[in-house]
């Protein structure tokens, strides 16, 4: 799992604090299932933008995932804008669960 | 390469639209297995009377067509990736089905052709333009067409087709407008909406969501293709038969439609194979069944299309062979995937906003894995009974047997009940 950040330390804490946030059906968090693709920090520290996916594209708790990462991190950053953006290009495979996930799956 | 989806674009078809759906069912699946106890005896005559006729309706319509409905509203913005184009419309399906199916069950149990079947005929069939509409105008997209949408537009198309029949051969009760005798006109009315409607549905909603439930990487769409020829090929050979006197008008449909089912069985036991997450929950592993099961018709199918049986025996195996459709194949399947789904749909509506903010529950919690257990114990032993009673007609097995499926369906309603009646614990 790569996620790209111009913000290694920040990105590090959004990480940790992402792992609270868990898809429903499938019990592992979305950080292990690989659903974050980029974190970006604003320059001027006033917003964050998160770049994710589902695991398909209409999945029926996309809204309620993409709202989760939005609280989890602005209760993290505290007074930050977090902006969450879905992406599809390309699409969430199972080669972006992470090993920590794999082993999850395979209890 | 963020592409920034609007949140539009992922909609749910809204709680209110689907849940009377799985209700309705739930309380038809009862309903049918009470049926089943009181008119056990009529499972040792010909398939054609009427409490089997009315059982067969209400488990076609009200339990299996009424389930299938419900979560293919919530599932089709999954299938097509698109939203539904009109909820109302849907909502509006359901009240015209709701009415329409007792009015026809009561009319097929007390044999009268009049007003109540015909009424229950005419709302059905009203409910399904309506289904069908709703789905082509969901699936309208610049985008090449999906084939998981394709099953599912066709085999809505099929169940039109179906209930045009069906409600044809009620008028002609009262006015002959069909040529010939009516029974001639039943295998391809049934099996329009066996193979056209609950087949291909099944496929086309099985081979999406089953990788997806257990998180597997196969993918093979021109198997799916195949499938999709070989299924539509059969029934129209079948139709076909009927007027142009064609060779072997069951065995080539029952060949064609074999291929295809080992296909799809091919399919899952691949996706079973490469699948990440190992441990499958009880649900999934009725719904696993379904699949096995499903080859089970197919050999009552291809002895019913031989010379080697003839009047009683044949009309035994046709009576299982619906049989095991109805209470075999299709209840073990909707059995499953109503405790995949349903605790997902009221989770959501409860904790849609708190996730995230505060601990909620696993929406497997929702339901109760004892209820589950005991459903899935009685459920069994009680579809073997009532088969061995059909196959030995003996009203004893039949009545034993039906028994046992009340009580699996009584625990199946608690179940229900106890997902739908959730209250948001945070």
């Amino acid at each position: 799992m790569n996620v790209i950040t111009n913000h290694t330390i920040n990105s590090t804490i959004a990480l940790a604090a992402l792992e609270e946030v868990l898809d429903p059906e499938i019990g592992l968090n979305v950080v292990d299932l690989g659903l974050i693709h980029q974190l970006d920090f604003d320059e001027s520290g006033k917003r964050i933008f998160v770049s994710m996916t589902l695991t398909t594209q209409f999945c029926p708790m996309g809204e309620t995932l993409t709202e989760a990462v939005k609280r989890v991190l602005e209760r993290t950053f505290g007074s930050l804008d977090v902006q969450v953006d879905l992406c599809f290009d390309p699409p969430w495979t199972a080669d972006r669960i992470t090993e920590r996930g794999k082993s999850f799956l395979n209890r | 390469m963020s592409s920034g989806f609007p949140k539009a674009a992922f909609r749910n078809t809204p709680v209110s639209v689907v849940v009377p759906f799985y209700l309705y069912a739930s309380v038809s699946f009862l309903v049918c297995t009470l049926l089943l106890f009181v008119s056990a005896s009529s499972f040792t005559l010909h398939y054609f009377n009427p409490a089997v006729l009315a059982i067969t309706h209400g488990m076609a319509l009200g339990w299996a067509s009424m389930m299938i409905l419900g979560a293919s509203y919530q599932l089709l913005p999954v299938l097509t990736e698109r939203s539904l184009w009109s909820n109302k419309l849907a909502y509006g399906s359901f009240l015209l089905a709701a009415v329409g199916i007792p009015l026809l069950v009561y009319g097929f149990y007390t044999f009268n052709m009049g007003w109540p079947a015909k009424w229950g005929g005419r709302l059905f069939l009203l409910s399904v333009i309506a289904y069908l509409f709703n789905i082509i105008r969901s699936c309208r997209t610049d985008k090449r067409i999906n084939i998981h949408a394709l099953f599912m537009v066709t085999a809505a198309a099929w169940l039109f087709f179906t209930v045009f029949i069906g409600l044809a051969l009620v008028y002609n009760f009262t006015w002959p407008i069909l040529p010939g005798n009516v029974l001639t006109y039943l295998p391809f009315h049934a099996h329009a909406g066996l193979l056209g409607w609950f087949l291909m549905l099944i496929f086309g909603v099985g081979s999406r969501l089953i990788p997806m439930f257990l998180i597997s990487k196969h993918s093979d769409r021109r198997r799916l293709q195949i499938m999709y020829v070989l299924v539509n090929t059969g029934l129209l050979y079948f139709l076909s038969s009927f007027y142009l006197n064609l060779p072997y008008a069951v065995l080539i449909p029952a060949i064609l439609t074999g291929i295809t089912l080992v296909l799809f069985v091919g399919y899952i036991y691949r996706v079973w194979k490469t699948r990440i997450r190992r441990k499958v929950d009880q649900p999934m592993q009725v719904s696993l069944l379904s699949v096995a099961i499903m080859l089970v018709p197919l050999g009552c199918l291809l002895l019913l299309s031989g010379w080697w049986i003839s009047g009683i025996e044949q009309s035994r195996v046709v009576l299982l062979y619906g049989f095991i459709i109805f209470f075999g194949w299709l209840t073990s399947i909707i059995l499953g995937m109503t405790f995949k789904t349903l605790p997902f749909i009221i989770w959501n509506d409860c904790y849609h906003d708190k996730a995230g903010v505060v601990k909620t529950p696993d929406p497997k919690e929702l339901m109760s894995s004892d209820l589950f257990r005991l459903m899935s114990l009685t459920y069994l032993p009680g579809f073997l009974f009532f088969s061995a009673g059909i196959l030995l007609a003996s009203v004893f097995l039949l009545q034993a047997g039906a028994l046992v499926l009340v009580l699996s369906a009584l625990l199946y309603n608690l179940n229900v009940g106890k997902v739908w009646l959730h209250k948001p614990r945070v």
